[in-house]
């Protein structure tokens, strides 16, 4: 990205939770969740449903009050500072929520100016984020007639009105086309890249992969911090070698020591990096093994979840 | 000062196309909730334009004014060519009906319908602040009132005309009767920050007002009873029973004749009878009616004197006058000397008839009705001129307004502690 004169102010630690915990009544939605956001980055927050996800993006929004824990965001506490965090979010909500009778500009104009921004600048930015969220040729149609993933991308857009240094984004590629994900994915990219901090929930587990810094993982309301983070170091490790004869593959390896998983099509090897697996592929090749598919094992963060305790709400 | 600069003082390049304008929206700090001049013209504007009506809205808006419309031609066709205030204030009860129908049903869906549909927590991520969003709301609500007002002026002004009211006594009635909207509004909006469904507090803001429009009357009526005392009472009467025929017959004789000369006071005698009537104290308990709503608006209107309101150039006194009467009278509570009980004795009177040397001549007569009369009108008077008294209900009023206001704004500002049971924030 360009270098933005305009970017928000760097803060290194844009998020910052201890601890936090929420309970409605006696369903503890959320028990114990740390995490650390920094500038610049993209985190994901990964859970299956009913984990507590919404729940502590509230918290970290400033709408719901913790009953526990401590949070910054952007250097501010919301339970002192409240108004403050708020500004300096931009929420993206699962709910998809509109006014029925406004078209997409006025919504863009009028959330503008609910952020106290003038109406003409508020609707010049209108325009552009409706441009930057491939809406503009509805800017003038009322929102009841988006389609489910044409209102995402508005409240998307309604996010970014007031050029918030932290975006809080809770399911955003839900009921988005391939296409739309992909731009999302640049998107979120891109928001970055000018600084913002991201912190993403999704159930999309391939997408994030690609846009991802880092990721928190959550179950029953508890992040999995340090163990979850081993995990998908680990499984970022992980190359899938399928040999047209396994078994010769398996001798091989087992030959050298080298630790391996064996498998049907062949066999599963942690190897560190990219010049480390050119390296192990052409000693494969040249220990005369017929490798035919050589590659990671897949979305270390989907393998990771899978391999955490499954638990559903 | 063109030619200063030759190549120092190009125009900022402009920003790539991609990049969206920049906006520098001012700091906060805390978590103010006080309501804020821009903020509410904001959320009003907001307000009034996503609940524009559909279609239905309007064809239910276009009957319900066409029904109102065609009472206030009828009031104002009928409007006799003597003064005549009635129709003018039949007017200003549809005003008042219209706006107590709508405003609080609309913002009775308000909040909770809001959060139902989400949109209600990213106005609150805003520098909107709870005070903003409630005041807000309360006033895009109530113009609808205002809407009805300016609708229906064309007959307000042509029956006020011939009204016998002066403009300023118009304007204050009006400003009572969007007050106590106003009220109601603000009643209503805060059931929707309350309750979590619609209709929950759509019913319940209809029934607070029919509590304070209907419920303090039967209150009040009710009450009467705690306040009714007996009071016992010894009438005397002559006592047919032991009356010889002769005596009976010349008795009665004397009651179609008016000459009572001929009786003997002997020969009838007299039995006491005791009993109980009842006197209800209404002045104590009339303190429910006031805080009637619909009655502090009447009686914000002016005073018309029975007598003398031609001279005063009114008109005679229509509705809101005659409630006033029924309020005074009841604030005044029962007369000693009119309504109050004066012993019957049949044998006092008897004999004075008998001992008088002339009999009861009709002058005196006619003289005692009309000292009797001429007290009625007296106590008529002194009913429809007592001085009047909007100031409890407009107490009441003003504290429910400020207290719906108080609860609506904890409930929306945020971060929440407590959420409305059964609901989530998104
Ligand atoms: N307002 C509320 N009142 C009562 N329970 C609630 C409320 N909000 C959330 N919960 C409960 O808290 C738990 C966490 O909910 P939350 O919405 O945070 O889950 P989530 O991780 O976002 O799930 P999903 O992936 O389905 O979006 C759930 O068990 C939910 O039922
Ligand atoms: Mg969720």
């Amino acid at each position: 990205m360009t270098a933005t004169a305009q970017a928000p102010a760097p803060v290194r630690e844009a998020i910052v939770a201890t601890g936090v915990a929420r309970s409605f009544g006696s369903v503890h939605a959320v028990q114990d969740a740390t995490l650390t956001v920094p500038a610049g980055s993209v985190t994901a927050l990964i859970g299956p449903n009913g984990c507590g996800k919404t729940t502590l993006m509230l918290m970290l929004s400033g709408l719901l009050r913790p009953d526990a824990g401590t949070i910054t965001v952007a250097g501010h506490n919301p339970s002192t500072d409240a108004a403050a965090v708020r500004a300096s979010i931009g929420w993206m909500p699962d709910q998809l929520g509109s006014w029925d009778n406004l078209t997409c500009l006025q919504t863009l104009t009028l959330m503008g100016e609910a952020y106290r921004i003038p109406r003409a600048t508020a609707r010049a930015r209108g325009v552009d984020l409706l441009a930057r969220v491939h809406l503009s040729e509805f800017a003038e149609r009322p929102a009841r007639v988006l389609s489910r993933g044409q209102k995402q991308r508005l409240s998307l857009a309604r996010a970014l009105v007031h050029d918030p240094g932290v975006l809080l984004l809770d399911e955003p590629a839900n009921g988005l086309d391939p296409r739309s994900r992909i731009e999302l994915r640049t998107l979120v990219r891109e928001f970055a890249g000018e600084g913002r901090a991201v912190l993403v929930s999704s159930h999309v587990l391939a997408e994030l992969d690609e846009m991802v810094d880092d990721a928190i993982f959550m179950s029953q309301g508890r992040t999995l911090g340090d163990d979850a983070a081993a995990m998908v170091a680990d499984a970022k490790t992980k190359y899938r070698v399928d040999a047209l004869e396994p078994q010769v593959l398996h001798e091989a390896l087992a030959a050298y020591n080298v630790p391996f998983e064996a498998q049907e099509y062949g066999a599963i090897v942690r190897i560190d990096d990219a010049h480390k697996a050119a390296q192990a592929l052409a000693w494969l090749v040249q220990q005369g093994v017929a490798v035919h598919r050589f590659g990671p094992v897949g979305s270390a963060l989907e393998q990771t979840y899978m391999a955490m305790n499954e638990e559903r709400r | 000062m063109t030619t200063t600069a030759p190549t120092g003082t190009q125009p900022p390049a402009a920003p790539p196309a991609s990049a969206p304008t920049p906006v520098a929206p001012p700091p906060r700090k805390g978590n103010p909730w006080l309501p804020t001049f821009r903020g509410v013209s904001l959320m009003t504007r907001i307000e009034l334009r996503r609940r524009r009506p559909s279609t239905k809205g309007y064809i239910f808006y276009g009957i319900l004014f066409a029904i109102v419309i065609a009472i206030c031609i009828a009031a104002a066709i009928f409007t006799p060519a003597q003064l005549s205030s009635t129709n003018f204030e039949i007017v200003l009860i549809m005003v008042l009906g219209v706006g107590m129908l709508i405003a609080p049903s609309l913002s009775a869906t308000s909040i909770n319908g809001d959060s139902g549909e989400g949109v209600l927590a990213p106005l609150q991520m805003s520098h909107l602040t709870a005070g903003d969003i409630a005041v807000g709301k309360l006033l895009a609500s109530w113009t609808v009132s205002v809407f009805a007002l300016v609708a229906l002026s064309p007959f307000l002004i042509y029956t006020y005309l011939s009204s016998g009211w002066r403009l300023g006594e118009m304007l204050i009635t009006i400003g009572a009767i969007l007050l106590v909207v106003l009220t109601f509004t603000a009643v209503g909006l805060a059931w929707s920050s309350i309750a979590a469904r619609a209709v929950a507090s759509v019913a319940l803001a209809h029934l607070t007002t029919g509590f304070f429009l209907i419920g303090t009357i039967i209150v009040f009526g009710v009450s009467t009873l705690l306040v009714t005392e007996e009071a016992p009472d010894r009438d005397r009467y002559i006592d047919y029973g032991q009356m010889t025929p002769a005596a009976e017959d010349a008795l009665n004789d004397a009651y179609m004749t008016g000459d009572f000369s001929a009786l003997n006071a002997d020969d009838y005698t007299c039995i006491d009878s005791e009993w109980a009537y009842t006197v209800t104290h209404t002045e104590k308990v009339a303190w429910i009616l006031l805080m009637n709503p619909a009655v502090m608006i009447t009686e914000t209107a002016p005073i018309v004197d029975p007598e003398t309101w031609e001279e005063d150039g009114r008109a005679a006194p229509g509705v809101f006058a005659n409630v006033h009467q029924l309020l005074s009278e009841a604030r005044l509570g029962p007369d000693d000397e009119l309504t109050g009980y004066e012993p019957w004795d049949e044998c006092a009177d008897l004999e004075r008839q008998i001992s008088a040397a002339a009999q009861v001549s009709d002058e005196d007569m006619e003289a005692e009705w009309a000292e009797t009369e001429a007290d009625w009108e007296a106590r008529q008077r002194e009913v429809a001129n007592l001085e009047r008294a909007p100031w409890l209900g407009l107490g009441v009023s003003v504290l429910l307004l400020v207290g719906s206001m108080w609860i609506v704004i904890n409930r929306l500002r945020v971060p929440y502690k407590k959420l409305r049971s059964g609901t989530r924030v998104a």
